[in-house]
């Protein structure tokens, strides 16, 4: 059992820092070997409405956010009264006494420490109130100073040389006042923990750029758009580095057809997108299909309709990726489970649109883009990295003779490339044939819509994209897809532990579908039941509609990602009521 | 011993005409255009290989299957943006995007400014015919305001059947020059040696070239007589480094009932989105080879 396992909220006024301060705790526990699960809510505005970020610490694996909050850092009234009913009973409340007023009604250590007034009179340097709560936080879960003050200085705070002395003394004071009001909240982290495999600290959309690069991919078009920004920001940065082009188009529109241009000339390409941003490329999307081109679309998927709710979290884009658009265009549909995996399924990603010459689209979501974990290195020398099909040395070099879009046995072709093949074609989102010439011809039509549909469909043979954890025999089979993995696994071991049988189906590719894994699954259990972020069930439906099977839903559409307690609560209910 | 030196066979505009019979009605403008594209790639002697035409949807959109040569005919709207993508991603092709009025500055309108501003080294040719074409008649952004009922128009009774067309006429190269554009021209297809001409000259330009190729459409809206009359060249002393003679010489074009043909304006001091490119890897890797993924991962650690 573990016997560290800390839920540790900060909330405050969006824009005053408080997000610094779960980020930068989160880093120095995860150097420390200590296993992270962060945590963002934040509102759609730069600056105010109330905004969180909760780190849950522990000594072995978390997967989820964390059930209940054991200790809770607030800054003002808002943030207090929003976030108190959510404390584990006996947990933690640290609060600003100059801020806000505490409710003694409630079931918990509650703790004044006047951040806001000691940054002003005695640290007298208002950028370090970061810190100091930073420090009353590191104090209180028994951080050594010494330990707390290197965390200060290997972080964002110590490259600020200017204000390095008054964050220190800022470090300072927190830790003496702790210690001058006897304050002790019975909690005490590791400082060497064992598990050092965390060598690098991602985010999911640090790990999903770093994979496109580690792929190959040399192009980016991309909008802005909350919670996708990060993805084209990273690659600002990364991409002139080793070679590549980032353009920030006019829209996402120009963001899919820039794509489109990029890899019809060679480059492996990347957008990335939420949800808006995805309805309006789905014309774009079609046309890759329709002249077999790969590109790799990102979705870190919001709440939606519409405009919707920017900055929460939500799998209900499912649909529009597997279905958007006009006429029968296949694609592939893939979505990682974790932070580390955003690394290899985004490389996976690319390697499947080089190989079936189609677009991939990869669904993320805002609490898995914006969430940190630990990750080991990823070996490069160790990557399989895919390229796409090329014409050969003994094919002729006469373009008359090329067929790019010639049937072969895997429905794959050859694809010539401008500036370096000889063999030149025009590729149309026209109907056409073998050899790339316009033709509405009944035969026409029939080959290249079955060369789409059988090359897409054959992908779903592809290995690594459904894992089965739990019970062979269980009377509860829980089936995710994405980043619900964690939740789904953490409450099926708990539930396991109990001694109820209960096992977990997890899909990293859901189109095309691994049909004969879901089946199977699905034979093995007594009750087979989809657990995802969103209200209509997307997933269960798509996984009826193929296998004629009726499936149980569990479904949750607050905004909010998966407590493991949510799934938890939701097997016993179906063992002990059917 | 005679030293042999392989020479590169001077190509010919026969060399550029792919396998495909154009499939305009007789007597399209479009005729024109293309010819004189392929006349200034024969000029230039450009390989098939090296060559990228990038289309919209229309009738002008067909153009890249009639050329030897690589193309992409993409969405209605976004050639521009497709034709960045390919220069972008190998700066050593000859990228032209083509397209019509309705193609370029009501659907794909929005692009243009940006493509301009972005000034990615392509050129843009705009068959404008002042009508959709291949929708059979329609107004489009450049149809002239009050346009009624033409004689020979099956569709634009059914569009503007009472007081012909209400909007207003978009002034493209006024639109354009104002959005920034370093070379600016128009042309007529009627006259194909002028049109290849400044075609060659758009695609040597550095930057994103604009043409105006008129090209009429005889079977919805015949102007091959008004336009023969209307164009003139522009004066032999027209100063092309001059930006604001240029924006006041195609706004008061309508008034006066004259089409003038030429560079309106050029300019070779608006370094290309590639040049400013050079830069940003001088910064980003100083200069030496790039950075492994593996190193990038060190931020991380």
């Amino acid at each position: 059992m573990a016997k560290v396992d800390l839920t540790i909220r900060i909330a405050g006024e969006n824009g005053e820092g408080v997000l610094t301060v779960g980020d930068v705790l989160a880093e120095a526990l995860a150097r420390l070997g200590l296993h992270i699960y962060t945590f963002k809510n934040l509102p759609a505005e730069i600056k105010g409405g109330a905004s969180m970020v909760q780190v849950r610490v522990g000594d072995t694996l978390v997967r989820s956010p964390g059930d209940a909050i054991d200790v809770l850092m607030v800054w003002n009234q808002e943030n207090y009264d929003a976030y108190i009913g959510e404390v584990r009973p006996g947990g933690v409340v640290i609060y600003d006494p100059g801020e806000c007023e505490a409710d003694a009604g409630h079931d918990a250590q509650q703790v004044g420490i006047p951040l806001q007034a000691i940054t002003k009179e005695v640290i007298k340097v208002m950028k370090s109130k970061n810190v100091l709560a930073f420090g009353v936080l590191t104090a209180c879960i028994g951080i050594p100073f010494e330990i707390g003050r290197r965390m200060v200085e290997e972080s964002r705070w110590g490259r600020r040389k200017e204000f390095l002395e008054s964050n220190i003394n800022a470090l300072q004071h927190a830790y003496d006042h702790i210690k001058e009001q006897g304050i002790d909240i019975g909690v005490r982290v590791p400082v060497n923990a064992p598990d050092s495999s965390a060598q690098l600290i991602m985010t999911g959309n640090d790990a999903l750029c770093m994979g496109a690069l580690a792929a190959g991919c040399r192009f980016y078009s991309g909008y802005p758009i909350t919670p996708a920004s990060d993805v084209m920001e990273t690659l600002a940065k990364a991409m002139p580095r080793v070679g590549g082009v980032l353009l920030q188009t006019e829209d996402e529109i120009a963001a899919i057809t820039s794509c489109v241009g990029a890899s019809f000339a060679g480059k492996k390409v990347l957008t990335a997108t939420a949800g808006p941003g995805l309805s309006l490329m789905v014309e774009g999307i079609g046309l890759a299909t329709m002249e077999e081109l790969p590109v790799v679309i990102v979705d870190v998927q919001r709440g939606g309709p519409s405009t919707g709710l920017p900055t929460k979290t939500e799998q209900s884009d499912l649909q529009l990726a597997l279905y958007g658009c006009h006429g029968e265009a296949p694609r592939i549909v893939v979505a990682p489970t974790n932070a580390e995996d955003c690394f290899y399924t985004t490389v996976k990603a690319f390697n499947l649109a080089e190989k079936f010459q189609v677009p991939v689209i990869l669904l993320s979501d805002q609490h898995l883009s914006q969430r940190a974990q630990g990750i080991p290195r990823p070996d490069m020398s160790n990557l399989e990295v895919v390229e796409r099909k090329r014409p050969s040395e003994s094919d002729s070099k006469d373009p008359a003779e090329f067929n790019r879009y010639a049937m072969t046995e895997d429905y794959i072709s050859a694809m010539s490339i401008p500036g370096r093949d000889p063999q030149h074609y025009v590729a149309t989102g026209l109907e056409h044939n073998e050899h790339a010439h316009i033709a509405y011809t009944p035969e026409a039509h029939l080959m290249m819509t079955e060369k789409r549909l059988m090359k897409v469909e054959s992908a779903a043979k592809e290995p690594g994209f459904v894992d089965r954890y739990g019970s062979d025999d269980a009377q509860v089979g829980l089936i995710g897809w994405g980043s619900s993995e964690g939740p789904i696994l953490e409450a099926m071991d708990r539930a396991l532990a109990k001694g109820h049988r209960v096992a977990a189906l997890i899909f990293k590719m859901l189109a095309p579908l691994p049909e004969a894994e879901a089946r199977a699954f699905i034979d093995s259990v007594s009750v087979a039941s989809v657990v995802e972020l969103n209200a209509s069930g997307q997933f269960a439906s798509y996984l009826q509609s193929r296998l004629c099977i009726p499936l149980r839903r569990f479904n949750k559409y607050t905004g909010l990602p998966f407590k493991a307690i949510d799934i938890e609560e939701y097997i016993e209910g179906v063992i002990n009521n059917g | 011993m005679v030293e042999s030196v392989a020479e590169i066979p001077q190509k010919k505009i026969k060399d550029y005409r792919s396998e495909v019979k154009p499939t305009w009605c007789p007597g399209c403008g479009d005729f024109g255009v293309l010819s004189a594209i392929q006349r200034a790639f024969a000029a230039k002697n450009l390989e098939p290989k090296d060559i990228v035409i990038v289309s919209g949807i229309g009738c002008s959109g067909r153009l890249p299957e009639f050329v030897n040569a690589y193309g992409i005919h993409v969405v209605h709207g976004r050639a521009l943006p497709t034709a960045a993508g390919v220069k972008l991603a190998n700066p050593d092709l000859t990228v032209i995007a083509v397209g019509g009025d309705g193609d370029g500055f009501a659907i794909g309108g929005g692009h243009v400014p940006h493509a301009v501003r972005r000034n990615v080294d392509i050129t843009y040719i705009v068959m404008d015919n002042q009508v959709y074409g291949l929708t059979k008649g329609q107004p489009s952004p450049t149809t002239p305001t009050g346009m009624a009922a033409l004689k020979r128009s099956t569709s634009m009774p059914k569009m503007a059947p009472y007081e012909g067309v209400l909007e207003n006429q978009l002034n493209m190269l006024a639109m354009v020059l104002v959005y920034g554009g370093g070379f600016v021209s128009r042309t007529f297809s009627s006259q194909a040696t002028q049109m290849s001409e400044i075609i060659g000259r758009a695609i040597d330009h550095n930057g994103f070239s604009f043409v105006q190729a008129m090209s009429p459409c005889p079977t919805f809206y015949n102007t091959y007589d008004p336009w023969k009359e209307a164009f003139v060249d522009l004066p032999e002393d027209w100063d092309s480094a001059d930006r604001i003679k240029a924006i006041d010489k195609v706004m008061y074009e309508e008034r006066d009932g004259v089409f003038h043909s030429g560079i309106f304006y050029k300019t070779d001091d608006l370094p290309s989105y590639l040049t400013k490119m050079d830069s940003v890897y001088e910064k980003a890797y100083g200069g030496e080879s790039v950075s492994s993924v593996d190193a990038l991962l060190d931020q991380y650690a």
